[in-house]
């Protein structure tokens, strides 16, 4: 699954490294076209204001997808409550900047440390889970959390935190731009150093990994807090970019399963596989999402491509991409073949 | 001063007894056979000694340091390596991948970096005789292939003692011969072995000293054609009724047709 060779003609590989390059470059500089003085100076306008919406969430998904990815997708082990270490994150920023009159930035540097700690926490207490009884855990402790901060008067109770309004579309969406490359660096940077292997050992068969010298339990534990500590960050940048904060919306049961979603649809386990994952699958649902009975059938929908994901492209829509596989009918019978074995 | 030395080491599952009660010492640089009958505790043994399984009573030392709670990834950074009789390979990755585990992971002073401890790797797939599949991912391997990657994997890590359970279970004669002069040469290069193993022909090829289990309990120990004869342990092979019926009998077990 490492280092494996690329089998794609040189010309192929080039090509969609520049493509990959331009689209980077817009999506970084396209923004700075929607600003007044850029529109007054009549530069064309590439980008309007509901695109920076969809774009920053965008972003804040990748970075929940990578940071699940090191823990569900690296690890093996699937966390249902990582959207704890969201809000976390984001009520940190809220309390620090709301009622202790912290900068918003020395605010921000607390927020991952603070769902790292709590990361911390948790992963001593439940990694010693496995399988469903580690997910039941997760999901419990991630439910539990909102319910508590929802009931605390300091944290604003039911009411929630309100902040001070920063009007900057742009900060936020390269904040999160951002935190999205620091969570897609650090996958890579795992990937290629003796923590990421000794992750991959424990994913594939954790009594063997223990048995040839991984520290098992202090490398889950490192994982999830990474993990935590991404999700965190994401959070707090999220609060202050909504300038409110409670327990609906940043503790969303919801935004928990879509960043599972987003992880494996994309591909669990690689660098880019969250990323893909977090922009389609964010597309679909900003494409689908409404009122009504729209959203009912998008939540169906979702479903359904969940199921379809996972038996049929277990390794995620990203195994076509860098020459590995191609999507083709030998290729669903084969993997139809490996996940009902 | 013996290398590993077990005192009274017990381990129960429910009510069966595993183990009850073994004693043995491992000397550096011998080459110790295990054998028993199946479910006489040979595997729970290793698991013991290895950390996967904790003890119940007893006491496990390791250069006269005891390593009864010490965490199985610590006993493999002092020098304790082993196989699994059931292969367990990481399988999303290469053969040279798993291999170069053992020395990421293994001795703390032998330690590389990614792309240094595949080069390693290599090594250790020359001695035993993986390193034209070095790419293949483990799971085209043959189950033969797959018990050389187990034992290349944990030769990987440079251990002092090497813990194999029932790595030549299933070769072919021509097989178990180059298994056991890869025994010898790894001995040569100052690892101890205990080794489990069913195959009679091996433990009288290469072990200098055996020890025979039975139903958790150490039923004979000394030279391995000396423990073999021993009528108690024809009984716990073969039963009761063939030691009495045979005066002179063969050698008991798969390997009968002698070293």
């Amino acid at each position: 699954m490492i280092a494996r060779e690329q089998r794609l003609p040189r010309w192929v590989r080039r090509a969609v490294i520049a493509v990959a390059a331009l689209g980077l470059l817009y999506v970084i500089l396209g923004p700075l076209t929607s600003l007044d003085p850029a529109q007054q100076a009549g530069l064309p306008l590439l980008t309007d204001k509901l695109w920076f919406r969809i774009a920053t969430t965008v972003a804040m998904f990748v970075v929940m997808a990578a940071g699940w990815n090191i823990i569900g997708g690296l690890t093996g082990y699937a966390s249902f409550g990582n959207i704890a270490f969201f809000g976390l994150g984001a009520y940190a920023v809220g309390v620090l900047v709301s009622n202790q009159r912290w900068p918003f930035v020395a605010a921000l540097i607390a927020a991952p440390i603070i769902a790292g700690l709590f990361g911390l926490l948790m992963g001593v207490a439940l990694l010693r889970l496995r399988g469903h009884y580690f997910a039941v855990a997760t999901l419990g402790v991630g439910v539990a959390v909102g319910e508590v901060v929802n009931n605390v008067p300091s944290l604003g109770a039911s009411t929630g935190l309100f902040l001070p309004i920063v009007r900057s579309d742009l900060l936020f969406f390269y904040l999160m731009l951002g935190a999205a490359l620091l969570a897609v660096i650090v996958t890579w940077v795992i990937l290629r150093s003796r923590f990421g292997y000794g992750l991959l050992a424990i994913r594939e068969n954790e009594e063997a990994a223990a048995v040839i010298g991984v520290n098992t339990t202090f490398y889950k534990v490192a994982a999830f807090c990474l993990a935590a500590a991404l999700t965190g960050l994401a959070g707090g940048i999220f609060a202050q970019w909504n300038s409110f904060v409670n327990q609906e919306n940043v503790f969303p049961i919801s935004a928990n399963v879509q960043m599972i979603l987003m992880a494996v649809i994309g591909g669990t386990g690689t660098v880019l596989g969250p990323v893909a994952g977090a922009v389609v699958l964010e597309l679909i649902i900003q494409t689908l999402a409404g009122g009504g009975t729209n959203a009912v059938y998008s939540q169906i929908g979702l479903g359904l491509l969940l199921m379809g994901c996972v038996i049929f492209i277990p390794r995620g829509v990203i195994d076509f991409f860098g020459g590995r596989s191609r999507l083709s009918l030998g290729y669903l019978r084969q993997t139809l073949r490996e996940t009902s074995a | 001063m013996s290398l590993l030395a077990l005192r009274e080491v017990s381990k129960r599952f429910g009510g069966v007894n595993a183990l009850s009660g073994v004693s043995f010492a491992v000397e550096p640089g011998e080459i110790l056979g295990i054998i028993g009958p199946n479910g006489a505790g040979k595997t729970t043994l290793l698991n013991c000694i290895s950390g996967v399984a904790r003890l119940d009573a007893g006491d496990i030392s390791w250069k006269e340091q005891s390593i009864k709670d010490v965490a199985p990834y610590r006993r493999a950074h002092l020098g304790i390596g082993r196989t699994f009789q059931i292969v367990r390979p990481f399988p999303s990755m290469t053969v040279r991948e798993n291999t170069a585990m053992g020395v990421l992971f293994g001795r703390p002073h032998s330690r590389l970096q990614p792309a240094a401890a595949m080069k390693a790797a290599d090594e250790v797939l020359e001695l035993v005789g993986l390193v034209e599949k070095r790419e293949y991912p483990v799971l085209r391997l043959t189950v033969p292939d797959r018990k050389r990657l187990e034992l290349a994997r944990a030769l990987a890590m440079r251990p002092q003692l090497l813990l194999l359970d029932e790595v030549m279970a299933g070769l072919n004669h021509v097989e178990v011969e180059q298994a056991l002069s890869m025994v010898r040469r790894i001995r040569e290069n100052g690892v101890t072995i205990v080794l489990i193993e069913h195959v009679m022909k091996v433990i009288i090829g290469v072990c200098s000293r055996a020890i025979v289990l039975n139903f958790g309990r150490t039923l004979a120990e000394g030279p391995p054609e000396e423990v073999l004869k021993d009528r108690r342990v024809i009984e716990a092979y073969l039963g009761e009724r063939y030691a009495k019926d045979h005066e002179s009998p063969p050698r008991p077990g798969e390997g009968h047709d002698g070293p």
